[in-house]
């Protein structure tokens, strides 16, 4: 690695990225969540999670973009639903790196100028691919563009507005979308170690004057990563799952950066009114339909899935309820650390060992993490903001508290002048886990897989709209080309496997599309 | 002894806890200890020298002089209570005690019965306002033991499970077949609160009861409003009553 100098420039917006992001961090912990659990010692294993992100992330994030840029990958995210979204990115990414920092810094085992070319990389990093995955509503997060995630093309939502299928309350298929939603979100607690990072919701998107359109992503769901789903979800035929979902009469108001949405009216099953299904993975041209060819089909196929979610979540609970508290933490602090893991498998760069290990330098720590002491400090890194570190000057009024706190510290400019710093935290060093080492099976679009077939697979796979040729035909263009060959062909290719839209084009409107889209 | 970077701080001093305190001024002991032990040259100790000079065992030394000057833990978890019962504080209200136990908080609001023999036992958080009101028996949901039990041999019809845990883990095998839930933490947006409403389950969250024991005939007002996420920033209270039956 080669260590050019720090610019006043990078500095500047590193700090201010920060700063911005401590804002919004404060606002989504506590008015987000409490994180509590009978089960899972949580703040424990996420305190080790913290630690394992700030001293491998910045080597990880390398590893990645030696095959493949943080633009590329948002590009890629744009068109799929797995985890590369939120939580993953817009928040885990710097929120675990900056709290193993913060905290450090606390325990006198590091200084604010400690590893800076890693501080100023991870952030630029994270800017790179949000701008990217953030593309087409134009900005870095959903706080930014006033709590919305608008990140899909037209064509795709052309696309997922034509095919849903209409429902109301009480009818067959409104009752197997709520079941399976319900079902599956559940799962994915479990699976997610009691974190909600397993689910994301993105949008919304305007239908008409009554109705809207969000995106939830279920992710994580079959035998991937994760050692303990090895076994337990081997009937899960799909990795991810993505349902477009219509409301009618309720307004998403709120869609942040950790996935999680706010409506008004609060939203309830009853206001479904629309729903399709699809899966997706670094393999996929975008969204593949699963279940969609009828409305008897995807009844069948929601409570199908639901029936495999369940036995995979009774199966998976046995199993947690068996676990030592080592394994819990284990477990939780790995889902934690690897929560944007995904972006390796998009790269190629994905290895067990990069990211389902905890790091050495952090595993020392392990002796701490009694549930007291990590509930209490959790609380004042994220809640109280009550560290030293995190103490002000009095004159400050910190925003959504006016405090004199801030929750990261930044960077002292005074580096800039000759004071010393340091520039890394080094490569990553060898890891360990009490958990049972993952089976060499991984299920991908085409089929299980073992990981080096996976890696070969993803390195020669490029889908059609990020290939060279189509990667800058954004949203401005097609506004003036739409008639263009190339329009047409990025869209057609969109609706290859579309019910309503097959060989459609680049032509229609929002007004056509619901004309062509089933009325009940 | 060496000084630390952060011993320098104009404005931070100390942890608000005192585990918290202590602890790290334990660590940072160490850490002055040890930077001293390694020349006092900060560059090559913080990423080099400090894996091996601060190990594992110095931060397990930590805890147990803690616990030797006979602090017990807070437990959060169970299972930590359960494997080393010798460093937390025992959980209330589990085992040959679980029969008679109920949650008592000191802020719950009671008033005796009214017109219908409904006597107020408490309030919490509504998660989503349901035409009408949820009414049940009162089960504990507690242990892992419990859950397991309850997935053997079935939870009982109108179940109003009684949970102290808004994580949505412990009772993710069963959470479906609840009438209604009470839970004792977290808020509308916590994770139970979230499966709830997935589900369509009357639940009211950051719940506080007094005097409901197993087996209780319990009423939840899930036909209030539902505490919304700007009610919670601004501190306004919305709540929604708990009454016990038959009083």
């Amino acid at each position: 690695m080669s260590h050019r100098p720090i610019t006043y420039a990078q500095l500047l917006e590193t700090n201010n990225l920060l700063q911005v992001f401590t804002d919004e961090s404060y606002w989504l912990c506590v008015t987000r969540t409490v994180q509590e659990s009978k089960l899972f010692p949580v703040p424990a294993y996420m305190m080790l999670s913290y630690l394992n992100a700030f001293y491998r992330y910045p080597s990880l994030l390398r590893k990645v973009e030696s095959r493949m840029k943080a633009e590329e990958i948002g590009d890629r995210a744009r068109n799929m639903g797995i985890k590369i979204n939120n939580p993953p990115m817009s928040w885990g990414l710097l929120g675990f790196y900056f709290l193993g920092r913060e905290w450090l810094i606390n325990m006198g085992l590091l200084r604010p100028q400690d590893a800076v070319e890693d501080i100023v990389y991870v952030m630029d990093f994270w800017k790179r691919f949000q701008l990217s995955w953030h593309r087409n509503d134009g900005h870095i997060t959903n706080k930014e563009f006033g709590h919305r995630a608008q990140v899909l093309p037209e064509r795709r939502l052309q696309v997922f507005h034509a095919d849903m299928y209409r429902c109301e309350a009480g009818d067959e298929l409104h009752t197997a979308a709520a079941n399976f939603m319900a079902t599956v979100s559940q799962y994915g607690f479990l699976i997610s170690c009691e974190s909600r990072i397993s689910l994301c919701n993105t949008g919304p998107y305007k239908i008409d004057d009554k109705r809207e359109m969000i995106v939830r992503d279920f992710m994580d769901l079959a035998e991937n990563d994760l050692p303990w789903l090895d076994g337990v979800a081997a009937d899960m035929p799909y990795n991810n799952l993505t349902v477009p979902m219509m409301v009618k009469d309720c307004h998403f108001y709120l869609m942040d950066d950790w996935g999680s949405f706010e409506s008004k009216p609060d939203f309830r099953a009853e206001h479904i009114a629309g729903v399709g299904l699809y899966t997706s993975d670094p393999l996929t041209e975008g969204f593949v339909p699963v279940g969609m060819g009828s409305k008897a089909e995807l009844i069948r196929t929601y409570n199908d899935l639901a029936g495999k979610a369940k036995e995979a979540t009774n199966r998976l609970w046995k199993r947690i309820a068996g676990w030592t508290r080592d394994q819990m933490i284990d477990a939780g602090a790995l889902m934690y650390f690897g929560i944007f893991k995904d972006i390796a498998h998009v790269a190629g760069t994905y290895e067990y060992e990069d990211w389902m290990l905890i790091d050495e330098r952090a595993q020392r720590f392990r002796p701490l993490l009694n549930d007291e002491f990590s509930r209490d400090v959790l609380a004042e890194l994220v809640g109280y903001v009550s560290q030293p570190s995190q103490t002000v000057h009095d004159y400050t009024m910190m925003q959504h508290n006016n405090g004199p706190r801030r929750m990261f510290t930044p960077i002292p400019f005074s580096i800039l002048m000759g004071d010393d710093y340091t520039l890394t935290s080094g490569p990553v060093y060898p890891g360990s886990t009490c958990l049972p080492k993952k089976e060499d099976r991984y299920r991908t679009s085409r089929g299980q897989m073992t990981l080096a077939e996976y890696n070969n697979a993803v390195r020669s796979f490029t889908p059609v709209a990020c290939r060279n040729e189509n990667r800058f035909l954004d949203e401005t263009w097609l506004k003036y080309n739409a008639k263009s060959e190339a329009a047409r062909a990025l869209y057609e290719n969109e609706q290859a496997l579309s019910r309503k839209l097959k060989g459609k084009g680049a032509g229609l409107s929002r007004a056509d599309v619901e004309a062509l889209a089933d009325k009940s | 002894m060496a000084k630390l970077y952060i011993d320098s701080d104009k404005y931070g001093e100390r942890a608000k806890f005192p585990t918290v305190e202590a602890y790290h001024s334990a660590v940072k002991d160490l850490v002055r200890k040890r930077l001293d032990q390694a020349g006092g040259d900060w560059a090559s100790f913080v990423f080099d020298k400090s894996l091996t000079l601060i190990t594992a065992d110095d931060l397990k030394a930590i805890e147990a002089r803690l616990l030797k000057a006979g602090h017990r833990f807070d437990y959060s978890a169970i299972i930590s209570v359960q494997e080393r019962p010798e460093a937390y504080k025992p959980v209330p209200g589990l085992g040959d005690a679980a029969k008679d136990y109920s949650f008592e908080h000191p802020d719950a609001p009671t008033a005796p019965a009214d017109a219908q023999g409904r006597a107020l036992s408490g309030v919490g958080d509504n998660v989503v306002k349901h035409p009408a009101n949820t009414t049940g028996i009162a089960r504990y949901v507690r242990t892992s033991a419990m859950v397991m039990d309850y997935l053997t041999k079935g939870v009982p019809p109108d179940t109003i499970a009684i949970i102290d845990d808004s994580g949505g883990t412990l009772t993710a095998p069963i959470i479906e077949r609840f009438k209604g839930i009470i839970c004792m933490g977290g808020s509308t947006r916590s994770h139970l609160g979230i499966l709830a409403r997935e589900y369509g389950i009357p639940c009211l969250m950051n719940s506080k009861i007094k005097g409901i024991k197993e087996g209780d005939t319990v009423e939840l007002e899930s036909s209030a409003a539902a505490k919304t996420a700007e009610a919670y920033q601004t501190g306004k209270e919305m709540t929604a009553n708990i009454w016990k039956h038959g009083c």
